[in-house]
């Protein structure tokens, strides 16, 4: 009798376990990293998602602050769908991370965006810029990687010679050298249009000295052999600006996806 | 021969000591007022992280460690003759001032700076965003509002609500100020002010927010009248501050940083003292929701905390 009892229990075990993997996402969880802003709003962003994507399916997001650890859960390959910086995104490729873009974000009809670096109209040339401070919002990693690109090579030793700022958002690095304390700026170009808005003097003061490539805003990426568990989180994310998520995309500083053709 | 080989490379290695940055074995003395309390010791920890990166000595002092800490403070400045002294609040640099010596001087997280005794040799950071910083944020989040009033005590902030005034109005802002003379005329002078405005704006004024229930008398009149209120700091999010905007303090610590290794190369003018370059801003849903105010929501991604009812 303790054996038939036994099979049974077991047995339950099994089909109840079953139903429940194929009835709930556990596992599935996005996960978000962005190099490109230092803004600490991660128990907003949270909240925010979780509470919306509970009710798309029961999926959950997760925020990060710290690169290593996002890039840890990466390398687990665990099949889920990772929101980072395009240009984030090309170093892991370089890795040889096996993770393809699957949404690109957009914002205002745009997907995508270049980096600039303002100064006031008094400063004519890189070369001015030689110990001062530059600020930029995002891992120092990252700006230092943007204001390389744009100095070139033939002006790639100034780096050494400037001291990044790093502030919680672009719109800080911008108001910066505005209010003198930075002498230019990393941003992007969206943002000097909103200082455009916000604080037109200013923004008559400043000038762009130079200009990074134009690069994918936000991208939600997925391993190259996705699970077929990713499929309905992709659509869910694809539909938020229709489906009353559009707040929590500004958040990530984008107003809604597209799939790359 | 043997000589002026040797003198050669003596020649070498002192060129290459100051070129590679000899200089930046300059110690400078971090004094925190008090390392337990959040603000500052956060300040202390990013001002810490660039100098490593920059490869700078330091030595620490805690005010609250040491019972008699001006005499050991003294000790400690003779002991180790530090190129230049950071000052962590208002405390610290009070004391840093009567032993300094001469020594540069740099400080962050003192309330009010202008009322510090600051002479030459002295530079800062200051611990609140200059008034165009906030004002510039405000338009940001709510770009119809034209009307702004605040109160003040004239004897406290004339001088500061007259740069808001200034900064104000060349942004498009019209400020309307009351001034009052103790924290019983606050009801009245509301009462005055509420009609004339669309947003009312707590500056941190003793006098004004003197006790408690002048805060409460403010929050309940702008209820009343169904005006907004925006603070300088998120502890009146609580109350109902519809949004606050205050310093970034991780990026004070790096901000002093960066302007100490300027003044170590005399890349700075003396007497600077700068406005804290980055800000937190904190959004009170909630409370905009049951005024039915609208916010530009493309603003979303630069608020660091969002507050929604019942939460």
């Amino acid at each position: 009798m303790k054996r038939v009892f036994s099979v049974f229990f077991i047995c339950f075990l099994f089909i109840a376990g079953s139903y429940w993997s194929a009835h709930s996402n556990t596992g599935s969880v996005i996960y978000f990293y962005n190099p490109e802003t230092n803004i600490n709003n991660f128990a907003t962003l949270k909240t925010a998602f979780d509470t919306y994507l509970v009710n798309h399916g029961g999926y959950y997001f997760q925020p990060f602050d710290n690169k290593e650890k996002f890039e840890a859960v990466v390398y687990e390959k665990k099949g889920d769908i990772y929101l980072l910086s395009s240009w984030h995104l090309k170093a892991l490729q370089q890795k040889n991370v096996p993770l393809k873009i699957a949404l690109v974000g957009t914002s205002k009809g745009s997907t995508m965006q270049r980096k600039v670096l303002s100064t006031k109209k008094d400063i004519v040339n890189v070369n001015m810029l030689k110990n001062t401070v530059v600020a930029g919002a995002g891992s120092e990693e990252y700006i230092q990687s943007v204001l390389k690109q744009i100095l070139g090579k033939e002006q790639e030793s100034l780096l050494k010679d400037i001291k990044i700022l790093i502030v919680p958002k672009d719109i800080d690095a911008i108001m910066a050298v505005g209010f003198g304390m930075a002498t230019a700026a990393i941003s992007a170009e969206s943002s000097l249009d909103k200082l455009a808005m916000i604080n037109p003097n200013q923004f008559r003061e400043l000038h762009g000295l130079g200009f990074s490539e134009k690069d994918y805003l936000l991208v939600a990426a997925t391993l190259k052999k996705s699970e077929q568990q990713e499929a309905p989180l992709l659509e869910i994310l694809r539909k938020m600006p229709e489906d009353a998520g559009e707040e929590n995309l500004k958040l990530l500083g984008i107003d809604g996806w597209r799939a790359l053709q | 021969m043997k000589i002026i080989n040797f003198c050669k490379v003596l020649i070498l290695l002192t060129t290459f000591l100051v070129s590679t940055g000899f200089a930046q074995s300059n110690k400078i003395l971090i004094i925190n007022s008090d390392n337990s309390v959040f603000r500052y010791e956060t300040i202390a920890i990013e001002f810490k992280k660039v100098l490593q990166q920059n490869a700078y000595q330091w030595i620490e002092f805690n005010l609250n460690s040491h019972v008699d800490a001006e005499v050991k403070l003294k000790q400690l400045i003779l002991q180790e003759n530090p190129e230049f002294i950071y000052c962590i609040g208002t405390k610290a640099y009070s004391l840093a001032r009567n032993h300094a010596e001469n020594r540069k001087l740099l400080f962050s997280a003192a309330i009010n700076w202008r009322r510090l005794d600051v002479s030459e040799g002295t530079y800062g950071v200051a611990n609140e965003l200059s008034p165009a910083q906030e004002i510039s944020l405000l338009r940001y989040f709510f770009p119809a509002i034209k009307n702004i009033g605040l109160l003040y005590n004239d004897k406290f902030s004339r001088e500061y609500v007259e740069t808001i005034k200034k900064d104000a109005l060349a942004l498009g802002i019209n400020i309307v100020n009351q001034p009052i003379n103790d924290a019983q005329e606050i009801s009245e002078a509301l009462n005055e002010l509420l009609p004339k405005i669309e947003l009312f704006w707590i500056i941190s004024d003793p006098v004004v927010l003197s006790s408690k229930a002048s805060v409460q008398q403010i929050f309940q009149s702008a209820k009343q009248q169904k005006k907004p209120v925006y603070a300088y700091s998120d502890v009146y999010i609580e109350q109902g501050a519809v949004m606050a905007i205050s310093a970034d303090l991780a990026t004070i610590g790096r901000q002093s940083a960066n302007l100490a290794l300027m003044m170590d190369k005399d890349k700075v003018p003396e007497g600077t003292v700068q406005s804290p370059a980055g800000s937190t801003v904190t959004l009170n849903k909630c409370a905009l929701d049951a005024l039915q105010l609208g916010f530009n929501q493309d603003a979303l991604d630069s608020v660091n905390k969002i507050v929604e009812c019942g939460k």
